[in-house]
């Protein structure tokens, strides 16, 4: 590859192997902490890290945040070790689903999203030094900074190297698509480009089909060996199980007040985004159930007061989990998570290698973005989806981000925001901000906002009937 | 020449006054990827979507966002204010995502009576081009049923023949400035490509032929430097004749509105196979994936044909598709010994002209001209 800064002093001080740094360090955890040790851990870790390790080991939910950290050094290691074992990197966007590169001997999938994320809650400085790098190179600042903060620190020649790129969003959003394709023309990577159609019938589907196989034959090619029925099936089974896993976590949603700790939808998108169908994705999903259950049996409970339930439409603010998630706790809002856990996972028909693959066709067709804004109408779909899960989950009040990035979203925000009101009668607020770098707007000037918009819109609306579904209350 | 300032200057010209006396149907479409000829062939007017360099988004706002691109906002404007209550329908196409959002928003906002929706794929190859034919065959079959159109592959045929005499005129005039002596400007280029969307196709191959007679009779302009440029897509007649008359002349460029257009290539001979291969095949378009070393190609030709001695890179704010590639583009002209200017530029922005003249000032001065 082009070796951008020509030093030759590659992956020292990228993104990556910052990260793989600091997580090698968590790895020697143990499997919970008291309140007294993880006060002395906060205390000797860098102030950006010490903070989202505050919210992430909380001990209310310890017994899923630690199998959540050991599922990411998990995939971290290996993308490391890809390298010394031959095996080939594929790096994809978050709207890639990843189990079929699971389903590879030698291809490890690692997403640009997820690595970015990670970068911004767990390294001093945050991702800003790479966003720069990025725009040193002449790009525009209005491309996202969920790819350009990692594909930022792959260009400066300072990071690993992904073996393969796959353009998973073209049809959904150009600007991930595009800045995926920079990075592979630039470093000379393979792309492999996935097409969705904007066209939601069978015909649409079809051909997104034979775009699918012809990147399994790609994929193929560049593993050097044939994708293994028995492997394919292995996966398939262990997929299964983190959609119904999935599911249940989607029940436990209905209950008033809500059981599942805000934080969660993004413990469950990373998964979906890195280790859908493998056993630590399975143990994650497996803990936060856990700990919903456990928050849904307390003796408090019943006399748990939420203010309101907040559905974040498209993407949430990752910068500071304190200020967001445990904000909002604080605060009595129900922090129904944000759309990219809108993957709708359906059951792997295990029947045949065809039945296993039209039903991951059918995932990664359905998966979050790719549903929305890569079908015949934006707006149409995603208002649909919307007002489902209002309908859903009780929700009382909708926000959208405002990513400036999103232009997809943004060109179709005012259809949405009046649709979604009239047909549920539920508000949403429109804010402006950047979802990974802080500088952008304040966490402190999103909270104004939010709380402003709960108390003096969605609580003047009235407050939402406590109910439990049948389903939940199995559970 | 006066007749092409004229056409150039309004929306709505005298032969959409015409056609709306005479009881013509005219259809609205904006991305180069739409086979015109089809609604040619059910003789209907197709007309180009375009906003000519108008900042007012105003009504626009309410629907697309500050973060979608200034062109598409102005478009949507000019929909929503009754300034093209003259269309009779609206042909949208997948271009980009904020073209996406502008048809859905006029959909929203100021229903046409027919829309069709044609999805254009992103990647040239077998299956895609036997996607986009469907399409095609979509969009007939939908012309068909909503006009009672009756097109056939014989007039589909004769559309094709009189497009491909259109764009084999307007490449002689493009052509025109590779010679050293050159006598058409590059915001006249612009100028031709904007009529070429604004008036029935026999009305404009006469336009051709009156503008190329006009050509031999005019003396050789003066050029401080040779001038290529990109970029995204910009109907801003104004504004490339402001940048021109600081001495850089365009002597090539692959505007949308400009040298994409009259790209034909195809080898098929059935009318609409060859319509799917003559649109697909030759969309030189940042919105293409898995192309951009055929894009670089033909610029880098363009360049040296036209003996560019320098580039001039385009995009709208927010626009990402073009926003990234011209990085690339610039990386790579650079490696070649060119040198390139990128602007980032807000449409229709009068207030914006002069930074832009300053910079491209600067860059002449760069160019040692």
């Amino acid at each position: 590859m082009n070796n951008l800064n020509g030093t030759g002093k590659a992956q020292t001080t990228g993104l990556f192997s910052r990260v793989h740094g600091l997580f090698s360090v968590l790895k020697k955890l143990p499997d919970s902490l008291s309140a007294e040790e993880l006060e002395g851990l906060i205390k000797v870790l860098p102030a950006d890290s010490a903070n989202s390790m505050k919210s992430l080991l909380k001990p209310s939910i310890q017994q899923a945040s630690m199998p959540f950290l050991r599922m990411l050094i998990a995939a971290l290691d290996e993308t490391k070790a890809a390298k010394e074992q031959g095996y080939k990197v594929v790096l994809a966007p978050f709207n890639f689903p990843p189990e079929i590169i699971h389903a590879f001997d030698k291809l490890v999938p690692i997403t640009t999203e997820v690595l970015t994320t990670l970068g911004v809650i767990s390294l001093e400085g945050q991702g800003e030094r790479y966003w720069e790098l990025a725009m040193g190179l002449g790009l525009p600042d209005h491309l996202c900074s969920a790819n350009t903060i990692d594909l930022g620190s792959m260009l400066s020649g300072m990071d690993f190297e992904p073996d393969a790129i796959i353009s998973g969003c073209i049809g959904s959003c150009d600007v991930n698509s595009k800045t995926h394709e920079f990075v592979s023309l630039l470093m000379d990577l393979p792309q492999i480009a996935l097409e969705k159609p904007p066209d939601n019938t069978e015909r649409g589907f079809s051909f997104f089909k034979k775009n699918y196989y012809k990147m399994i034959r790609q994929l193929e090619e560049l593993a050097g060996e044939e994708l293994n029925d028995e492997k394919l099936r292995a996966v398939a089974i262990k997929v299964n199980r983190c959609t119904e896993l999935y599911h249940d976590l989607w029940e436990m949603k209905k209950l008033v007040p809500c059981p599942v700790p805000g934080i969660f939808s993004l413990f469950v998108c990373a998964t979906r985004f890195s280790m859908w169908g493998r056993d630590e994705g399975i143990k994650t999903l497996e803990q936060c159930l856990e700990v919903a259950k456990l928050n849904f049996k307390s003796d408090d409970y019943g006399s748990r007061e939420e203010k309101a339930r907040v559905l974040w439409i498209y993407l949430s603010y990752y910068y500071d989990l304190v200020k967001f998630y445990d904000w909002m706790e604080e605060h009595k809002i129900s922090n129904m998570g944000d759309a990219l856990q809108w993957a709708f996972p359906e059951p792997l028909d295990l029947t045949s290698r065809e039945t296993i693959l039209d039903g991951m066709i059918r995932s990664a067709w359905n998966n979050v973005m790719t549903r929305q804004m890569g079908a015949a109408s934006m707006s149409q779909r995603w208002i649909e989806d919307i007002v489902y899960i209002i309908r859903e989950w009780g929700v009382n009040g909708a926000i959208y981000c405002g990513h400036h990035s999103c232009k997809q979203t943004w060109s179709v925000f005012s259809i949405t925001r009046n649709e979604v009101l009239k047909r549920t009668g539920v508000p949403t607020l429109g804010l402006q901000g950047d979802s990974w770098i802080r500088s952008m707007t304040p966490m402190s000037v999103i909270q104004e906002e939010v709380d402003q918009f709960v108390n003096n819109v969605i609580n003047k609306r009235g407050r939402r009937k406590r109910r439990r579904t049948a389903g939940a209350a199995e559970l | 020449m006066d007749q092409l300032k004229e056409l150039t200057g309004v929306i709505e010209n005298s032969y959409v006054t015409a056609a709306r006396a005479a009881g013509r149907k005219i259809v609205g479409y904006s991305c180069l990827s739409t086979p015109r000829e089809v609604l040619d062939a059910a003789g209907i007017f197709p007309y180009r979507i375009k906003a000519l360099g108008r900042a007012e988004t105003e009504m626009a706002d309410a629907y697309l966002s500050r973060f979608n691109c200034g062109f598409c906002r102005a478009c949507l404007q000019l929909g929503l204010d009754g300034t093209y209550d003259f269309l009779d329908g609206i042909i949208e196409t997948n271009g980009c995502d904020h073209l996406r959002g502008m048809f859905e928003n006029w959909q929203y906002a100021a229903p046409r009576p027919f829309f069709h929706y044609i999805r254009v794929p992103h990647l040239v190859d077998q299956d895609s081009l036997e996607w986009f034919r469907e399409e095609i065959e979509l969009f007939i079959a939908a012309t068909n049923k909503h006009f009672g159109a009756g097109i056939d592959d014989q007039k589909l045929q004769a559309a094709i023949d009189l497009q491909d005499k259109i764009a084999a005129a307007m490449r002689l005039i493009y052509e025109s400035r590779f010679n050293n002596e050159i006598k058409v400007f590059g915001h006249e280029i612009i100028a031709l490509s904007v009529a070429e969307g604004s008036l029935p196709a026999p009305d404009f191959l006469d336009l051709l032929k009156t503008f190329t007679g006009e050509l031999e009779a005019r003396r050789p302009l003066d050029c401080r430097a040779r001038l290529f440029m990109g970029g995204a897509a910009t109907d801003e007649i104004e504004l490339i004749a402001e940048l021109e008359q600081l001495g850089g002349l365009v002597t090539a460029d692959s505007f949308c509105f400009g040298g994409r257009f009259f790209l034909r290539e195809a080898s098929a001979r059935e009318p609409v196979k060859r319509l799917a291969e003559m649109y697909l095949n030759n969309l030189l378009c940042p919105r293409m994936f898995m192309s951009y070393p055929g894009r670089k190609a033909y610029i880098v030709d363009l360049i040296a044909k036209s003996k560019a001695d320098g580039a001039v890179l385009f995009h709208n704010k927010f626009c990402d598709l073009h926003g990234i590639e011209n990085v690339k583009l610039k990386m790579d002209l650079e490696k070649e010994g060119l040198p390139v200017l990128l602007l980032e530029k807000e449409y229709g922005a009068g207030a914006d002209i002069g930074r832009m003249k300053t910079r491209v000032q600067a860059f002449l001065e760069q160019l040692k001209r």
